[in-house]
């Protein structure tokens, strides 16, 4: 290299590496914990103020769905539902499957929606992305209610099990930050891939236990599987322990909870990585 | 890192030279450039190896022309921006307004950003509200702290960002050119409010092309040509340099046209000089092809454009007219000044644009300091006696 071109690049012994310490991480998105409530917060006003059906947009998508899979899908193939009614047996997939989805394409979208923040004022960015995931989570709260009436309506009433819902809740939570993680970051980086977010979260919900139950995948490939897609365990497991009185499928939680967790993790490491760039293209 | 001090070593940065657009559509067309061999570099250097050490209770102010690289330094600073190579670390906590639209987020009202940008400071819910008041009234804002920071004017979001960087506590204030949105008057209510912060031993980076705020407020300057540092020293001097750099850039480019041409531009002392308080003169030649009565005016400047003195004279030029202009006694201090010429008709039109034709150095006292936080508008040197004596 000659001296010309030595003042022109930083020697590479210079090359700025953020470290990732994940502590030091947390820690200050402890300090950020006010944002993103009020961030949540701010977010579910608007949504349910501005709308005229308000707090009925949270249940519409997962009641519509149950009646078209209750009309259609159920027509085509034939679903094993054990005693429980088809219409609550789908209904109780799609809350998870209504969460996962919220929380990715609007987390996976907040970033952008964000950008002319992203350049001027600090905070740890991963707050937009769980805030989101915080708002999917009080529509899932919302729609429990309808979940509620179809109870009554087909007169079904829950499993004393039910008490496992907390466990699975936890890696349904988990499972779907990691992928808004993950998606927001890419999404500021490759922009169009939003427009492609809906379609793939469509055949998400087809490639995912939602209409039909977990018995299509063959028992020998549903531990991979669920390592792949840890909502079929979570899916399954709330309807083992709501519909059946059956204990979750540890065989298949396990695996899917520590994917969930490396996922996370994962997810986690390539977003802090990425987000030393935000800035940059923002 | 103690808290205050702000240190830098060998920091690079750099940013794409075209605009992306970043879609996945660009990023294939580039990786396929790249295949066949056309892929552009494409950087350009924002900062280069840019050291910076600052202590508590610092204030710098940063100049340099558009695109030197000041706002990105202070969004490194501000951790916004992340460095290419070296290091950044500002101790402590941060408080920036880096660009008009300030606060955190515009869909939160004024006084959920107060508190949210208090809390990711690391302040508590009761710290905050302790000084909420005094945020709000800072910021004239009683009647629109409620509203959605959207809803608000530049003037607004400029006042409520500057006071919640102001208000709550920093360490480090970092203060980017939003300041110019704002009235005079409230202006001067944040220089006002930057002395106090400085006095209770908060850094101050400030970026501003007001000299005049920059050397009130700043006692070292730093000077960033082409993302690297020109110069860091005295305020003073810094802004006296980056002045002249400014002229003498001015200077070369000027290829002026107009209906009379300057044949000849001198300006020098008589009988040695220039000097302070004796006698100087400016000497043109001016050329005209057609008889044309016209009014020549002389401007004396330290900084760009901005003339410390005019003179004019009504002019009859027909040819090649000498104009000479002497000053008996030259009312300047020490340094660099430059001259200024254009020549106009009598409804004012441009005969010859105005433009600095030359320069000269002064020799003789240097110019009485200013109190601390307080500007002189142009330097002029005054004979004066003074008389101290104790009754």
């Amino acid at each position: 290299m000659s001296a010309a071109e030595a003042q022109t690049v930083p020697p590479s012994h210079l090359r700025f590496r953020r470290p990732f310490r994940p502590i030091e991480a947390l820690r200050q998105l402890y300090h950020a914990r006010e944002l993103i409530r009020t961030l949540a917060e701010r977010e579910l006003r608007v949504r349910y103020k501005q709308a005229i059906l308000g707090l009925a947009w949270a249940f519409i998508t997962p009641l519509a769905l149950t009646l078209v899979f209750s009309v259609f899908i159920r027509r085509l193939a034939a679903i094993d539902t054990g005693d429980a009614p088809y219409q609550v047996f789908a209904y109780l997939g799609l809350l998870p499957w209504t969460f996962f989805s919220t929380s990715v394409s609007v987390g996976g979208q907040s970033l952008v929606q964000n950008i002319p923040l992203l350049n001027r004022v600090y905070c740890p960015r991963e707050v937009f992305p769980l805030a989101s995931v915080m708002v999917a989570g009080f529509d899932m709260l919302v729609a429990l209610v309808p979940f509620g009436a179809l109870l009554i309506i087909y007169g079904f009433v829950p499993k004393v099990t039910s008490y496992w819902v907390p466990v699975l809740l936890v890696v349904q939570v988990i499972f779907s930050l990691a992928v808004a993680l993950l998606v927001s970051a890419i999404v500021v980086y490759l922009r169009d891939l939003r427009h492609a977010l809906p379609i793939l979260l469509q055949l998400g919900l087809f490639a995912t236990p939602v209409a039909y139950g977990l018995d299509v995948v063959p028992v020998s490939l549903q531990p991979l599987y669920v390592m792949l897609n840890p909502l079929g365990a979570v899916i399954d497991g709330y309807r083992r322990v709501v519909l059946y009185g059956l204990p979750p499928d540890w065989g298949l939680v396990l695996p899917a909870a520590v994917s969930a967790l490396l996922m996370l993790a994962v997810g986690y490491y390539l977003f802090k990585r990425m987000e030393t760039g935000f800035a940059d293209v923002a | 890192m103690p808290e205050g001090v702000v240190r830098t070593e060998h920091l690079w940065k750099r940013f794409r030279a075209d605009r992306r657009r970043m879609l996945l559509r660009d990023e294939l067309q580039r990786v396929g450039a790249r295949l066949r061999g056309r892929g552009g570099r494409g950087w350009r250097w924002a900062l280069r190896d840019v050291n910076v050490m600052a202590q508590p209770g610092e204030a710098i102010g940063l100049i340099g022309s558009n695109g030197s690289g000041k706002t990105t330094l202070l969004k490194i600073l501000s951790r916004v921006m992340y460095p290419y190579a070296g290091t950044a670390v500002a101790g402590g906590r941060v408080g920036a307004l880096l660009e008009v639209r300030a606060g955190i987020h515009p869909d939160l009202t004024g006084r959920e950003n107060v508190f949210v940008t208090g809390s990711l400071l690391g302040l508590r819910r009761k710290e905050v509200a302790q000084r909420f008041d005094e945020i709000v009234s800072f910021a004239e804002l009683e009647d629109a702290i409620d509203r959605q920071v959207k809803f608000f004017s530049s003037g607004m979001q400029m006042r409520l960002g500057f006071a919640v960087a102001a208000f709550l506590e920093p360490d480090v204030l970092l203060v980017d050119e939003a300041l110019a949105v704002g009235d005079a008057t409230f202006q001067q209510k944040c220089l006002d409010r930057m002395r106090v912060v400085l006095s209770q031993g908060t850094t101050l980076f400030f970026v501003s092309h007001d000299f005049a705020a920059v050397e009130a407020t700043c006692e070292r300057g730093i000077w960033l040509r082409q993302g690297e540092i020109e110069a860091d020293g005295p305020i003073r001097d810094i802004l006296g340099a980056y002045r002249q750099s400014i002229e003498e850039a001015a200077e070369a480019d000027y290829r002026v046209e107009g209906l009379v041409r300057l044949l000849k531009a001198e300006a020098s002392g008589v009988g040695g000089g220039p000097r302070t308080q004796e006698a100087f003169e400016i000497r043109t030649v001016v050329e005209s092809s057609e008889p044309r009565a016209g009014r020549i005016f002389l401007g004396i400047s330290e900084g760009p454009a901005m003339p410390i003195f005019v003179l004019r004279r009504d002019v009859q030029l027909n040819g090649e007219t000498a104009v000479r202009c002497s000053i008996p006694r030259l009312p300047l201090p020490r340094g660099r000044y430059y001259v200024w010429a254009g020549i106009y008709d009598a409804p004012g039109r441009e005969l010859l644009p105005w433009h600095p034709i030359t320069h000269f150095d002064v020799v003789g006292p240097d110019l009485d300091a200013a109190p601390p936080a307080t500007a002189r508008l142009a330097p002029i040197h005054v004979d004066a006696t003074w008389d101290v004596s104790s009754l």
